[in-house]
């Protein structure tokens, strides 16, 4: 039972982890590598405005998702402007932006054994004989609340429509007045709002240092290819598969093992099916 | 004229080959440099750079360091391997000793590498320069096997710290009393799939296998490992009464701490995890701390013992200098006493020769903050567990609640140093 609690929990965190990187790429094309680096910037401006402006945990966090979705935006108008449409210069300008933000947190002193968030609920509860703490289950509700109330902004909101009219076809959006840039900056604030959120729920397990934002963007990337880049549900299933690929590993293989199966995970979806178990942008060339 | 210009000119010309040659020129203008290549943006790394800062502040206050006939001072110079982060290539942080080595010509070299596997590889960079190495934070028993392998060609690498055994039978001994005292006889091992951290875990459980203990698993994780539920799960199902673990990363070291207390595994931790043996773990971590024991190598690495003065003189300097108490619960001792026992060796040898300050540093015997140092055959600061006027020491203790209501960490062993004895939980109480 405790293999099913827990493959849920680890699951949805990557699932967190990735959503905010496969919606703006999903929206415009964008592959932000800065993703990690901004999840873990959240952290750290939550930490320093509750330890040097005394505010509570609950007003420092939407404080801290503000500011990444700030940055997001403004990575996108300063820097990324320039090179739209270039893929590759994109994806280096998000990656160098990404280790700039990380070499500078590091620099700053964010790394060892004195940053640590506090969890949002305190106290656990017992599930089938296995004990789960609060904060997990917090993750879990934020997950799911998270899948539905993006369904519904996609859907029913001005912004989010033009979000799935740039994703379905730029030009003819253009056509209809949807202004690409604009939108484009949108979806990377987004996505950089949603690698707050994430930190701000999921940090509270641990403790937090600068590296943290390589491994994030890592398990991002990890759950955007084997689900597909440009897929929701394709993120939504492949967290579960690499989630519970751990877990399994952890209780059958051994624990030392855990750490390969996303990178597995990678190998085998570009050596099956390159485009991902959802994806759609070579599916035409595999069938050939 | 011409002739009083061509005197000044003449003047002018000796005085400044004089600034050049002259004993003034060699204190002021040629300091001796150490260098200190490791990780730096890690806990350990931190600390023993301070460490290490506060020691050579302390030597240049006093005059510097008499070779010969001439005090030099001292000149630290930094080098980030990286080596303590998971991922970074063993080259990448070899790369950046060599560099190091080449470009500042350090005289002798100090801290040195974070990572066990990082040091096993640097033996042969050293031993390629041929300077004195003396290392303060790889914990391997591989390098002494390593060295006996050749011990001409490693001859200038010392080790001033403990190594993996030597907190591995302290965390035996503390088995032992909570056996003898408390009649608990069920562990857990987990621990980090790195060489220190495997030796470690390694003689504690062949150890406590000969003492009784039955052993409910021994489970590796990668250095990188962000979950470690399926252990503590483990360890509530198969009654579990102690954990045992050894654990150097930060990242994954809090993870766990924190998944302990979440999980409400009924056991009694028992190891070394550095965010629940810093200073700063109740602020860190909160209360949840309480009843955890670690051991701490060697002593007066952030924990002052009353019965040894020179832990709290040096802790006192540390807090001074840098406001707090060193992060790392480990090693920062034996940062700063390898300055010490290196510039001894240079003073005895009267230069910085380095095969001269070799032979010196291998009769080495000084009393520092982590005990009485002297080295062996193969180079390894002698640790023993009773006397800190004879050997280098180590010191188990136990968070507990202080007089005051505040959690205070409470030397339990060796009896030497021991100021209390352990507390076992409430919930494990029979």
């Amino acid at each position: 039972m405790s293999t099913i609690i827990y493959g849920i929990i680890t699951s949805v965190i990557l699932a967190l982890y990735a959503v905010g990187f496969s919606l703006t790429y999903g929206i415009s094309g964008l592959a932000n590598f800065a993703h990690g680096a901004l999840y873990i910037l959240a952290g750290y401006i939550s930490w320093n405005l509750m330890n040097y402006l005394g505010l509570p945990f609950l007003a420092s966090a939407p404080l801290a998702v503000v500011a990444c979705a700030l940055v997001g935006f403004i990575i996108y108008w300063g820097l990324l402007l320039r090179v739209r449409g270039i893929p590759l210069s994109e994806l280096v300008v998000t990656f160098a932006a990404g280790v700039a933000i990380l070499e500078l947190l590091t620099w700053r002193g964010f790394y060892g054994i004195s940053y640590s968030l506090p969890v949002f609920v305190e106290g656990g509860v017992e599930i089938w004989g296995v004990a789960v703490d609060a904060q997990r289950l917090l993750v879990i509700a934020v997950g799911v609340a998270l899948v539905v109330l993006l369904y519904l902004f996609v859907h029913y909101t001005k912004i989010g429509l033009a979000f799935r009219g740039m994703a379905q076809n730029e030009r003819t959006a253009l056509s209809v007045g949807i202004e690409s840039d604009w939108i484009g900056a949108l979806s990377l604030a987004l996505g950089s709002a949603l690698a707050g959120l994430a930190a701000v729920v999921v940090l509270p397990l641990g403790m937090m240092e600068s590296s943290v934002g390589y491994e994030v963007l890592i398990y991002a990337l990890a759950v955007a290819i084997v689900g597909g880049l440009e897929s929701t549900p394709g993120m939504v299933v492949a967290s579960f598969v690499i989630g519970f690929g751990q877990r399994i590993t952890a209780s059958y293989i051994g624990p030392k093992w855990m750490i390969i199966v996303p990178l597995a995970a990678i190998v085998l979806v570009l050596a099956v099916r390159p485009s991902g178990l959802f994806g759609k942008f070579k599916e035409l060339e595999e069938r050939v | 004229m011409r002739r009083r210009r061509s005197v000044y000119l003449a003047l002018l010309v000796g005085a400044t080959l004089l600034m050049f040659t002259g004993p003034l020129a060699a204190q002021a203008a040629d300091p001796i440099v150490l260098g200190a290549p490791t990780s730096v943006y890690t806990p350990f790394g931190k600390s023993c750079l301070q460490a290490t800062e506060l020691a050579v502040e302390e030597i240049n206050k006093a005059g510097g360091v008499q070779v010969g006939n001439v005090k030099r001072p001292l000149k630290l110079v930094k080098s980030d391997t990286r080596g303590g982060e998971p991922g970074t290539p063993l080259h990448d942080a070899i790369m950046a000793y060599t560099k190091l080595i080449t470009e500042e010509k350090p005289d002798a070299i100090v801290v040195g590498a974070f990572r066990s596997e990082v040091l096993m590889k640097a033996m042969d960079t050293v031993a390629k320069y041929k300077l004195p190495h003396l290392h303060t934070i790889a914990q391997t028993p591989g390098f002494q096997k390593k060295f006996a392998e050749d011990p001409e060609k490693y001859k200038y690498l010392f080790r001033v710290t403990t190594d993996a055994l030597i907190p591995g039978s302290y965390t035996q001994a503390c088995l032992d009393i909570l056996k003898k005292d408390f009649g608990l006889d069920r562990v857990l091992f987990i621990y980090q799939d790195t060489e220190w951290a495997k030796a470690f875990a390694g003689l504690v459980k062949m150890l406590s296998a000969k003492s009784g203990w039955k052993e409910i698993g021994f489970d590796a994780y990668a250095a990188g490992a962000n979950d470690f539920s399926p252990a503590l799960e483990k360890a509530k199902k198969e009654n579990a009464q102690v954990i045992v673990i050894v654990w150097d990363v930060p990242l994954g070291a809090g993870v766990f701490a924190k998944q302990y207390q979440a999980q409400k595994v009924p056991a009694i931790v028992v190891g070394f995890v550095p965010p629940m043996a810093a200073p700063q773990a109740v602020k860190t971590l909160g209360p949840g701390v309480e009843y955890s024991i670690h051991v701490e190598f060697p002593v007066g690495a952030s924990l002052p013992l009353k019965k040894l003065p020179k832990t709290l003189a040096f802790l006192d300097a540390f807090k001074k200098k840098f406001g707090d108490l060193p992060e790392a619960a480990a090693v920062t001792s034996s940062a700063y006493d390898a300055v010490y026992i290196w510039k001894e060796a240079v003073e005895r040898a009267g230069s910085l020769d380095a095969d001269k300050v070799v032979a010196e540093l291998e009769k080495t015997d000084y009393k520092g903050v982590s005990g009485r140092l002297k080295f062996d055959k193969n180079h390894i600061a002698i640790f023993g567990n009773k006397d800190a006027n004879e050997t280098g020491l180590a010191v188990v203790f136990q968070w507990q609640n202080g007089p005051d209501g505040q959690l205070i960490r409470v030397p339990i062993y060796p009896e030497t140093v021991a100021e209390g004895k352990i507390v076992l939980p409430p919930w494990m109480k029979k």
